[in-house]
C-alpha cells in the first residue's frame, strides 16, 4: 500500500501556540497515575507553557521570568514542583499541586550564560542544585530547599576551560558522593568530585564549546554535543578517569541538546540543521533523522513512555512516537 | 306499580296464578306469572322461591311432547326468578341444573336437540343465571364427583352450541355460560375466592373435561376469521382460563403421587382424572400442539383485539403454568415476542408491558427453564436467520427480525450466552451482514436529508453532475422496506447494549477486515452497536444491567475510528481521476484556454464517459462512496454516543471529516457535513464555525503534517481553505504558522499543484482582509466591489463559449482601456510613487526610529505577494487569473504598510506589465492599479 519511496516519518502531533522560540522542554508523567501526562515548555519570551498531552492544548501558562528566555525546566522527584531557569537570572520553584501555579521560592543566579542547571535528589526532601556561578568559569553548588551554598567549583588557574556550558549532577550507585560533569566552552568535559571540590578527570572532546551532554550512570558512559559536526561518546573507568571512546560525525554542525532515553537504549540530538537525529545508544548506529522543523532545534526531551519532544526556534514543539516508527 | 313487600301479600297475589299454571300449562299463564312476579320484591320472592318454582318445574317435567314456545317462556320465567333470588339448597340446584340442561337434549340423537335458537339462548341464559344464583357454599358442594356426568353433559352441550350454532349471540352466550360453569366467570357475583383445597377439588373435577374443552375451543379459535373477533376473543379467554386453572403449577405441586381412595361410586370414579406427573406430561404435550395451532392462527389474526387477547393468554399461561406447560413456553414466548412490533399500538403497548413485567419479575431471567428456552429459540433463530433473510419477502423479514428483537429484549444480559458461542455469533452476524448488503449497482437520486446550503459544503463545483450525487437513503439488495432497516438497527443497538461489546466489536472488526464485501455492512453494524452500548436509545427491561462504562466505550470508539480513518479505509477511489488528468492536459495545451474554472467542469462532465472505465469500476466506486458515507455516519454516531467525551477524539477525527466535507462527491460531503453537525451537537458547539474555530489547532496539526506528503493527501489545501473561511482573527498565530508550511510546500510544487494553493492563498487573504479591515479605507465596500468585479470577470469567462455581442463589446472596451493603461500609465505610476513618498517620510519622522516588528498579517501578506510575483508568469491562464486576484487582495491588506507594499509592487510591476501587454484577461489589473494609488 505504501508508496514506493516510504513517506518520511511524521511527528505524532505538533504543539503550536508558544508564539516564541522554544528553549526548554520537560515531560512530567502525572504523579501516581493521577492526572494526565504533561509537557512543560519554556520559550524565548519568558513563558512556561504547561501542555496536556491528552488534549494537546495549553493548560496553563506560567509567567515569572520578565520576558527573558526560559532555558531550563525540571520537575523535582517529590511531587508537583517545577524548577524553571530563566535569563532574568532567576531560578523559580513553582508549586503545581492541585492546579496551583505559584512561585514558592526562587534562587538568584549570578551568571547569565546559556548553561542549564542540574539537580540531584539527596534525600526525602533535600536535593542538590548545580548552577553556573558568579565567576565566568565557576559552578555553584547549592543545597536545596534551604538554598545554602555548599561550594563553588572553580577550575585551576592554568586550565582556562572557559565558561561552563552544561552541567550534569549524578551519583554512582555504590557511593554517596555526588559527582558533577561539566561541559566547558573550550570543548572539554570535566568530572568534579563535589565533596573534595576538585576535578577528577578532564578530557577534551570537542574543538568547539560543548553545547550539551548526557550521562548514562549504568554504563558510566556519556555523550556530548557541541557546535561542531561531531558527537563525542566518552566513558568513565573505575579510577574515575574520562576517556573519549569515539566520535560520531554528523552531516551538519551544531548539536544544541542531547538526551538519552530513560531506558538507555537510544539517544536523540537536537540539531541546528532543523533535524532531530536518533541513535542507538550502545552502538551509536544512526537510526533516524527526523525532519520536520523549519528552524534550529533548541531542545529535546524524552517521556517515560517513550515519547520524544523537540522544541525549535520555529515556535513549534513536535512530539514523536518512536516506537511506532520501528 | 304496586310492590308487594311481605311474603304474605305476595303469596296472595301469586297463588292464583301458580294454581292456574299448574292446571293449564299455557304460554299465557306463564307470561301472566312473570308479569305478576315483577311486582314482587326480591326478599318476598326469595321466601316464595320454592313455591313459584314448583309449577314451572312441573311444566318442564310433565312427560309428553311440549311446545317449544312454552318451554322457552317457562325457562325465561325461571331465569327471572333465579336472577332475583338465590338458590340455597344443593338438591334444588342439582335438580334445576339437570332440568335445564335436559331442555336441549333430544334422546334420539347425540347432538343438541334441533330446537329454535330462541329456546337455546333462553336455556343458556337460564343455566348461567342458575349458576350465579347459587348460594356461596352450595356452589362448592355442587361440584362433587357425583355431578360429573351431568356437568359433563352440560359442558359438551355448550361446546357443541358454541361450535356449531350459526348465531353469534348463542355462541357468545354459550361460551360465557361455559365460563360460568367452570367457575371462571369474571363478573362481580363471586366475591368468595376459593381456598386451596377447593381449588384442587375443582381442578380434579374439571380435568376430565380438559381434552374436550381444549380441542373444541381450539377448533373454534382456529376457525374462519369471518366468524367475528368477539367469539375468538371469548374462546381464547375461556381457553386460557380453563387451562391455567387446571394446569396451574400451584395446584399440581400439591397433587400426591397416589390417588386418594375415592368414595364415589365406581362408574363415576372411572371418569375422574388423577393429575399426577405422567398425566401432566402427556396433557402438556397435547396442549402444546393445540397452543401452537392457536398461536399460529391467532398471531396473524386481522383483528387487533384478538391479538391482544393472545398476549393475555401468553401472559396467563406463562405465569401460572410455566412448569406444567414447559414445552409450550417456547412457542408462547415466540408469539409474545413476535407481537412486540405489532402494527396496532395497543397490542404493542400491552406486549411491551407484559415483557417488561416478565423481565421485572425475573420470570424469564430468574427461571432457568425459561432462559434456556429463550436461548434455545435464539439459537435456532440465529441458525435459520441467514436462510430466512435469503428466502423471505419483506414482510417475512420484518416478522423474523421482530422475533429476533423480542428475544434479545427478553434475554437481556443473558444474550451473551448465545453470543459466546462462536458458531452462533457467526450465524447471527452472517445474517445481519447478508441482509444489510447495499445495492451498489445503481444509486438513484433521491433526496432524503436536506441539502445544507451553508457554505461549508458549498463547493458548488460538481454536485449536480454525478449520477450518484444526492442520496442519504440506502438501497439494499435484499429488501426495500424501511421497517426492515429500522428493525435491523434496533437489533444491532440491543446487541450493543446487552452484549459483550468487546466481543462484538472484535468480531465485526474482523469481518470489516476480512473482505470488501462485508466492510460496509460491518461498519453499519459497528455504528449501531456503539449507539446501543451508550444506551441512549434503548429502553432497558433489565434494570440491573450494567452498561459499558464511558471509558471503555471511548477506548472502543477510538480503536474503531482509528480503523475508519486509516489510509486504506478512508482514502478510497471515489471518482475517476479525470480532474488531475484534465489539469495536466490543460497544462500541456496552453492554447486550449477556453477552459476556466467554470467551463472546466462542463467539459469534464462531457468527457467523463470517455475516461471512465467499464461499469464494474462504477460499482466499486459506488461501494467506496457508501463505505465512506457509512464511516462518516459512524463518526457522527460515535460523537452522539460519547457526548462531550468525544472532544478528546476530535484531534484525530476532525481533520479527516472536514476533508471529506470538501469532497467532490455530494453524497460524501453531505454525510460529512451531517456528521460534523452531530459532532457539534454532541460536543456542545453552537455551529460548525464554532466547532472549526475552537479546534483549529487540531486541524492545523493535520494540515501541516499532511502538507508534507502532498501527493498522498492532495486535498489538504482544501481543508485549510475551509478552515480559513470559518475562522476569525483570534487564530492568526496558528494561521501564520501553517501558512509558512503552505508557502514552503508551494515552493516545492510550483508546477503541479499551484492552482489549489492559489485558492488557499486567495482564501487566506480574503480572511485577512476581513479580519483586519483597514481603518483608513472603507474596507468592506471595496471588498465587495472587488468580489463583484471578480465574479463578474469569472462569469464573463465562463460564458466565453457562448459569447454575445455585448460581451465582445465589453471585452474590447476593457481591452482598449487596459492597453491605454499599459502604454501610458507606467510613468504615472512612478510619479505617484514619488508623490506618495514624502508623506511616508513624515510618518517615519513622527514614529520611533527603530521600526517595530511587523504585524503578523502584514508579514503573511508580504510573503504571499512575494510568491505571487513568481506565479504571475504561470502557464495556465486559470492560475494567472487567480494570482491576480490574490495580488489584488495583498495590496488591499498591505495598503497601510507602504514600506512593504511599495518595494513589492515595484518588483511585481514588470511581470504585471508583461501580462498586460501579452495577455488578454487583465481587467483585474485595473483593480490593482486602483489600489496602488
Amino acid at each position: 500500500m505504501a508508496a514506493p519511496p516510504p513517506p518520511s516519518p511524521d511527528p505524532q502531533f505538533v504543539l503550536r501556540g508558544t508564539q516564541s522560540a522554544v528553549h526548554a522542554l520537560h515531560f512530567h508523567s502525572g504523579a501516581q497515575g493521577q492526572g494526565c501526562p504533561l509537557l512543560f515548555s519554556g520559550s524565548q519570551n519568558g513563558l512556561v507553557h504547561i501542555w496536556s498531552l491528552q488534549t494537546r492544548r495549553v493548560l496553563t501558562t506560567l509567567d515569572n521570568h520578565g520576558g527573558q528566555c526560559v532555558t531550563w525546566l525540571q520537575t523535582l522527584p517529590q511531587g508537583h514542583q517545577l524548577l524553571s531557569q530563566g535569563q532574568d537570572l532567576r531560578l523559580c520553584l513553582w508549586d503545581l499541586t492541585e492546579g496551583r501555579n505559584a512561585v514558592v521560592d526562587f534562587v538568584h543566579l549570578e551568571s547569565m550564560g546559556f548553561c542549564r542547571g542540574s539537580t540531584l535528589a539527596m534525600g526525602q526532601q533535600r536535593w542538590t542544585l548545580a548552577v553556573p556561578g558568579k565567576g565566568t568559569d565557576e559552578v555553584q553548588i547549592l543545597e536545596m530547599p534551604s538554598k545554602t551554598s555548599v561550594c563553588t567549583l572553580k577550575p585551576e588557574a592554568d586550565a582556562k576551560p572557559g565558561m561552563p556550558m552544561c552541567l550534569e549532577l549524578w551519583q554512582a550507585d555504590s557511593s554517596s558522593r555526588p559527582l558533577l560533569l561539566v561541559g566547558y566552552e573550550d570543548g572539554s568535559v570535566a568530572l568534579w568530585d563535589i565533596s573534595q571540590r576538585k576535578v577528577c578527570s578532564r578530557v577534551a572532546c570537542h574543538t568547539e564549546p560543548v553545547m550539551s551532554l548526557d550521562f548514562d550512570s549504568q554504563k558510566t558512559r556519556g555523550v556530548s554535543g557541541s557546535a561542531e559536526k561531531a558527537l563525542a561518546v566518552w566513558s568513565l573507568d573505575e579510577q574515575q578517569a574520562l576517556q573519549v571512546c569515539r566520535t560520531h560525525e554528523i552531516t551538519n554542525p551544531g548539536i544544541a541538546d542531547v538526551k538519552i532515553r530513560p531506558d538507555h537504549r537510544i539517544l536523540a540530538t537536537a540539531g541546528w540543521d532543523h533535524r532531530i537525529r536518533v541513535f542507538h545508544w550502545r552502538t551509536m548506529k544512526p537510526l533516524a533523522v527526523l525532519a520536520f522543523h523549519s528552524a534550529a532545534i533548541h531542545c529535546v526531551a524524552f517521556a517515560n513512555d517513550g515519547l520524544l519532544a523537540a522544541g525549535s526556534k520555529d515556535q513549534r514543539i513536535s512530539v514523536w512516537s518512536l516506537y511506532t516508527q520501528t | 306499580m304496586a310492590v308487594f313487600d311481605t311474603p304474605e301479600e305476595a303469596f296472595g297475589v301469586l297463588r292464583p296464578v301458580c294454581v292456574q299454571l299448574t292446571k293449564a300449562q299455557t304460554v299465557e299463564n306463564v307470561e301472566h306469572l312473570q308479569t305478576q312476579l315483577q311486582s314482587v320484591s326480591d326478599s318476598a320472592l326469595q321466601e316464595l322461591q320454592q313455591y313459584i318454582l314448583f309449577p314451572l318445574r312441573f311444566t318442564l317435567k310433565t312427560p309428553g311432547p311440549k311446545r317449544e314456545r312454552l318451554i322457552q317462556s317457562v325457562v325465561e320465567c325461571l331465569t327471572f326468578v333465579l336472577s332475583s333470588t338465590c338458590v340455597k339448597e344443593q338438591e334444588l340446584l342439582q335438580e334445576l341444573f339437570s332440568e335445564l340442561s335436559a331442555c336441549l337434549y333430544s334422546p334420539k340423537s347425540q347432538k343438541p336437540a334441533a330446537v329454535s335458537e330462541e329456546l337455546k339462548l333462553a336455556v343458556i341464559r337460564g343455566l348461567s343465571t342458575l349458576m350465579h344464583s347459587a348460594y356461596g357454599d352450595i356452589i362448592v358442594t355442587f361440584y362433587e364427583p357425583s355431578i360429573l356426568p351431568r356437568l359433563g353433559f352440560a359442558v359438551s352441550l355448550l361446546l357443541g352450541l358454541a361450535e356449531q350454532e350459526k348465531s353469534k349471540q348463542i355462541k357468545t352466550a354459550a361460551l360465557k355460560c361455559l365460563q360460568v360453569l367452570l367457575l371462571q366467570c369474571d363478573c362481580q357475583d363471586h366475591p368468595r375466592s376459593l381456598d386451596e383445597l377447593e381449588q384442587k377439588q375443582l381442578g380434579d373435577l374439571f380435568a376430565s373435561f380438559l381434552p374436550g374443552i381444549s380441542t373444541a375451543l381450539t377448533r373454534i379459535i382456529t376457525g374462519d376469521f369471518k366468524q367475528g373477533h368477539s367469539i375468538v376473543v371469548s374462546s381464547l379467554n375461556v381457553f386460557y382460563k380453563t387451562v391455567s386453572f387446571i394446569m396451574a403449577d400451584e395446584q399440581l405441586k400439591r397433587i400426591s403421587k397416589v390417588q386418594a381412595e375415592s368414595t364415589v361410586e365406581h362408574r363415576v370414579a372411572k371418569l375422574m382424572v388423577h393429575r399426577e406427573a405422567d398425566w401432566v406430561k402427556s396433557t402438556g404435550g397435547k396442549l402444546t400442539i393445540l397452543i401452537k395451532k392457536i398461536i399460529e392462527c391467532v398471531s396473524v389474526h386481522p383483528h387487533w383485539k384478538v391479538r391482544l387477547e393472545l398476549i393475555e393468554l401468553v401472559e396467563t399461561l406463562l405465569l401460572k403454568c410455566s412448569q406444567s406447560l414447559v414445552e409450550s413456553a417456547g412457542p408462547l414466548l415466540k408469539a409474545l415476542v413476535g407481537l412486540v412490533n405489532d402494527e396496532s399500538p395497543e397490542v404493542q403497548a400491552q406486549c411491551n408491558q407484559v415483557l417488561r413485567h416478565f423481565a421485572g419479575q425475573k420470570v424469564v431471567v430468574g427461571n432457568r427453564a425459561f432462559a434456556d428456552i429463550l436461548s434455545e429459540n435464539l439459537h435456532s433463530l440465529a441458525t435459520s436467520l441467514p436462510r430466512l433473510m435469503n428466502s423471505q419477502d419483506d414482510q417475512g423479514k420484518v416478522s423474523s427480525l421482530s422475533l429476533l428483537l423480542g428475544y434479545l429484549k427478553l434475554l437481556g444480559p443473558k444474550v451473551n450466552f448465545v453470543l459466546n458461542s462462536v458458531v452462533h455469533l457467526q450465524r447471527l452476524s452472517k445474517a445481519l451482514v447478508q441482509v444489510l448488503e447495499l445495492d451498489v449497482t445503481d444509486i438513484k437520486i433521491v433526496e432524503e436529508r436536506r441539502w445544507n446550503t451553508d457554505h461549508l459544503s458549498a463547493s458548488p463545483k460538481t454536485s449536480a453532475m454525478r449520477p450518484w450525487s444526492q442520496v442519504q437513503r440506502r438501497y439494499f439488495r435484499f429488501f426495500t422496506d424501511e421497517r426492515v432497516f429500522l428493525l435491523l438497527q434496533q437489533v444491532c443497538q440491543l446487541l450493543g447494549f446487552y452484549g459483550n461489546l468487546y466481543l462484538l466489536v472484535d468480531h465485526f472488526m474482523g469481518l470489516y477486515h476480512e473482505s470488501v464485501f462485508y466492510r460496509k455492512q460491518a461498519a453499519m453494524i459497528l455504528n449501531e452497536l456503539v449507539i446501543g452500548a451508550a444506551g441512549l436509545d434503548v429502553e432497558d427491561l433489565h434494570e440491573k444491567h450494567i452498561k459499558t462504562s464511558p471509558e471503555e466505550l471511548r477506548e472502543i470508539v477510538t480503536s474503531i475510528l482509528e480503523e475508519y480513518t486509516s489510509q486504506e479505509n478512508w482514502y478510497l477511489v471515489t471518482c475517476i481521476k479525470t480532474e488531475e488528468m484534465r489539469e495536466e492536459l490543460t497544462l500541456k495545451q496552453p492554447g486550449f484556454q477556453a477552459i476556466t474554472s467554470g467551463a472546466h467542469n462542463t467539459c469534464q462532465a462531457t468527457s467523463l464517459p470517455a475516461f471512465s472505465k467499464p461499469s464494474p469500476t462504477i460499482c466499486s466506486m459506488n461501494s467506496n462512496i457508501w463505505q465512506i458515507c457509512i464511516q462518516l455516519e459512524g463518526v457522527g454516531h460515535f460523537a452522539y454516543s460519547l457526548g462531550e467525551d468525544f472532544r478528546l477524539l476530535l484531534m484525530s477525527v476532525l481533520y479527516p471529516v472536514l476533508e471529506k466535507a470538501g469532497d467532490r462527491t455530494l453524497l460524501i460531503s453531505q454525510a460529512a457535513t451531517n456528521s460534523m453537525m452531530d459532532i457539534c451537537h454532541a460536543c456542545g458547539y453552537d455551529s460548525l464555525q464554532h466547532l472549526i474555530n475552537q479546534n483549529s489547532d487540531y486541524l492545523v496539526n493535520g494540515i501541516s503534517l499532511n502538507l508534507r506528503h502532498l501527493s498522498l493527501h492532495p486535498h489538504t489545501p482544501k481543508v485549510l481553505e475551509v478552515m480559513l473561511r470559518n475562522s476569525d482573527a483570534s487564530l492568526l498565530p496558528l494561521v501564520a504558522d501553517v501558512v509558512q508550511d503552505v508557502l514552503a510546500t508551494l515552493d516545492q510544487f510550483y508546477d503541479k499543484r499551484a492552482s489549489s494553493f492559489i485558492s488557499v492563498l486567495h482564501a487566506l487573504l480574503v480572511a485577512l482582509a476581513q479580519w483586519f479591515p483597514d481603518t483608513n479605507h472603507v474596507g468592506q465596500p471595496q471588498e465587495h466591489t472587488a468580489e463583484k468585479e471578480e465574479s463578474h470577470l469569472n462569469q464573463r469567462i465562463l460564458e466565453n463559449n457562448a459569447t454575445t455581442a455585448e460581451d465582445i463589446e465589453y471585452f474590447l472596451l476593457s481591452y482598449l482601456k487596459e492597453k491605454d493603461v499599459a502604454d501610458g500609465n507606467v510613468s504615472d505610476f512612478y510619479n505617484e510613487e514619488e508623490q506618495s513618498k514624502p508623506p511616508e517620510v513624515d510618518e517615519k519622522d513622527t514614529g520611533p526610529d527603530v521600526e517595530p516588528p511587523l504585524p503578523v498579517q502584514i508579514q503573511i501578506a508580504t510573503d504571499v505577494m512575494e510568491r505571487c510575483i513568481h506565479l504571475l508568469s504561470d502557464k495556465s491562464l486559470k492560475i494567472r487569473l487567480k494570482v491576480l486576484d490574490v495580488l489584488d487582495l495583498c495590496v488591499f491588506v498591505l495598503q497601510s504598510h507602504k514600506n512593504q507594499l511599495l518595494p513589492l509592487a515595484h518588483r511585481a510591476w514588470p511581470s504585471i506589465v508583461q501580462r498586460l501587454t501579452n495577455d488578454d484577461p487583465l481587467a483585474v489589473l485595473r483593480a490593482f492599479q486602483v489600489r496602488v494609488t
